[in-house]
């Protein structure tokens, strides 16, 4: 049976993959190729047009000649790589600290007697069933109040509190005899000291998966960015993205540069998911089956 | 022998001194919950309290709010025709795709759930989307469905001698191309719970089956599928509530000049809806009330997962 269904699904790995050869051509089509009738399937004049024009002086603006991708945003120093800059601090920053948050808690609430710890949990537990959206308009106030629209607090800070992280830490953390922690007590070990250098060690497969998951998220992260985010220099990918195709949506013209900084955009997290793919398979297993 | 008690301990006492030496030890342990529970607080509880009050009130963002009891809701569930569309929307494509993606999961998952390589590269390829930008995926379709003959959808259209079609801007087609962006951007991940799911399976249990004659299908019937029921339900569950909070593929493929929802609101869902509502409308105190709509339809839906109740039983 699972014979028979995997012809289908073979072709099914082809229209799997033709977005993403289909937006590797645009992006290396010439203009006037892109919106040839019929259109070709392998660039028959392959140019890095879409990402640098030579002939573009933005000084002598002409309707026919499209400005690449590195020669846009005018007004934001270094354009395109700005946006990917952002991404990346925002993504390095909020994964470090919320993991440290997230490890601190799930520590707290398994290793140690804390009156009240099961309450504490429940709440964690339950707050999963939240759409997040819910909390977009308060939120939304709440960095407006503390002027922090526009800035990389207001990317971070209301992103470090991940209830999920905490409950697949514990899940995890609960696998990790507590005679090694009773046994570092005896020894006369602090709390902090243990958890840093006795459960921490043991958890780094627990925080590979999660990382992994966080840096995706916050490198995809979308509708959040596009309510903080007023001033192009602020943007992340996503949002540079969304106003580059808002501002060029009915111009085919400009299709070519989009599929670019399209490609530039997914490449990284494809490389980094073929890179670590183990984890990223282990985690989502993990996260599946124990939930 | 004599013994020298110079405290008569009292059980009272004894428990006493344990219950100030525990929470002696437990101080630590409360600042280390401390910068999650201050940030999960700040950023979640209080926000969520602040939205229920929002919601029966006509907050703009620039006037303090004013209490207007159940008015928005009332709007809501009763008056508002673009409400009603974009739950209804959101119903038909939350049902198909979910259908539909968690079908092609299961079948992915037995036809390449093994360790040999090919194996390996066909998770990978179906794996992809999952680890793609949406709004670059978005883009792509938006490219692919363009109206023009060029558009590739058009193009193979055309291998068939079939007129072109203008994707975007025909409303019976909207939600189906919803759909397949969800079930080609979700299989792959839906493929990979289901075969850790499969592999957990004893293979005993198909050892006997055979042994007693059992058919292929007799055995995905009555070995397989029941022994995936939690995972199953796992899968559905998620799927069910990531559909309901679609956002990115209304805004960037279906997004019109003057509206979220595409044409005639074809493509409005319940949280491009918040989203119009709130924030380009700013009308907040409704945003709000819509907020706490999806939380209701959501909540419901969890409660069916028995991962909150065993996650507790846990502890």
């Amino acid at each position: 049976m699972t014979r028979l269904l995997r012809i289908p699904l073979y072709l099914a790995a082809i229209t799997m993959l033709a977005p993403f050869y289909w937006m590797a051509t645009a992006a290396f089509k010439p203009v006037p190729e892109l919106t040839r009738n019929p259109p070709s399937f392998v660039p028959g004049d392959p140019t890095l047009d879409a990402f640098y024009e030579p002939a573009y002086d933005p000084a002598i603006r002409k309707d026919e000649i499209v400005p690449g991708l590195f020669q846009r945003w005018e007004d934001v120093p270094g354009g395109f790589l700005r946006f990917i800059g952002n991404s990346l601090l925002v993504a390095t920053t909020v994964t470090v600290l919320s993991l440290l948050i997230a490890a601190l808690a799930a520590y707290a609430l398994t290793k140690m007697d804390l009156p009240g710890r099961r309450v504490i949990f429940v709440v964690v537990v339950a707050s999963m069933m939240i759409p997040w959206q819910v909390t977009l308009v308060p939120n939304y106030l709440i960095v407006r109040n503390l002027e922090w629209l526009n800035t990389y607090q207001g990317y971070i800070v209301p992103a470090l509190a991940k209830a999920f992280v905490v409950f697949f830490l514990v899940q995890y953390m609960r696998a990790i005899p507590d005679d090694l922690v009773h046994a570092a007590r005896v020894d006369g070990a602090g709390e902090w000291r243990i958890w840093w250098r006795v459960v921490m060690p043991l958890m780094r497969p627990a925080l590979a998966a999660m990382a992994i998951f966080v840096v995706l998220a916050e490198w995809n992260n979308f509708l959040w960015p596009l309510i903080i985010v007023q001033d192009d220099t602020m943007a992340n990918v996503p949002v540079a993205l969304s106003r580059l195709n808002a501002s060029q949506a009915f111009n085919p013209q400009h299709m070519g540069v989009i599929m670019a900084a399209s490609l530039l955009t997914s490449l990284p997290t494809v490389i980094f998911f073929l890179a670590f793919q183990k984890h990223f398979t282990r985690g989502i297993a993990l996260s599946g089956i124990k939930g | 022998m004599t013994a020298v008690i110079t405290k008569p301990a009292t059980p009272a006492r004894n428990h006493r001194a344990r219950q100030v030496a525990r929470w002696r030890r437990a101080v630590p342990g409360y600042f280390m919950l401390l910068p999650f529970v201050a940030l999960f607080c700040g950023f979640l509880v209080w926000p969520l309290l602040n939205s229920l009050y929002f919601a029966f009130t006509d907050f703009n963002g620039v006037k303090p709010p004013g209490w207007v009891g159940g008015e928005n809701f009332a709007r809501l569930w009763t008056e508002d025709t673009r409400f009603r569309k974009a739950l209804l929307n959101s119903l038909i494509y939350v049902a198909c795709a979910v259908t539909l993606s968690t079908a092609a999961s299961l079948a992915l998952a037995l036809a390449f759930r093994g360790t040999s390589w090919q194996d390996r590269i066909m998770r990978t390829i179906f794996f992809l989307p999952s680890v793609t930008s949406t709004i670059a995926v978005m883009l792509i379709w938006r490219w692919i469905f363009s109206g023009e003959r060029f558009g590739l959808a058009n193009t193979v259209l055309s291998w068939f001698g079939a007129e072109p079609v203008s994707w975007l801007s025909t409303p019976r087609w909207t939600i189906p191309l919803l759909v397949l962006m969800a079930v080609w951007g979700g299989c792959g991940y839906g493929m990979v719970i289901f075969v850790s799911g499969l592999n957990a399976i004893p293979e005993e249990f198909y050892e006997a089956a055979r042994l007693d004659g059992a058919t292929l299908w007799q055995q995905f019937r009555y070995i397989t599928l029941p022994q995936l029921g939690p995972v199953t339900t796992y899968v559905v569950i998620t799927g069910l509530i990531g559909a309901f909070q679609v956002f990115e593929a209304v805004y960037i493929v279906f997004r019109a000049v003057s509206s979220v929802g595409g044409v005639q609101d074809s493509a409005l869902m319940l949280v491009p809806y918040l989203y119009d509502m709130g924030f380009t409308r700013f009308q907040l105190g409704y945003a709000s009330a819509i907020a706490w709509t999806l939380f209701l339809i959501i909540f419901v839906i969890s409660m069916i997962q028995l991962r909150f109740t065993r996650a507790v039983r846990e502890l």
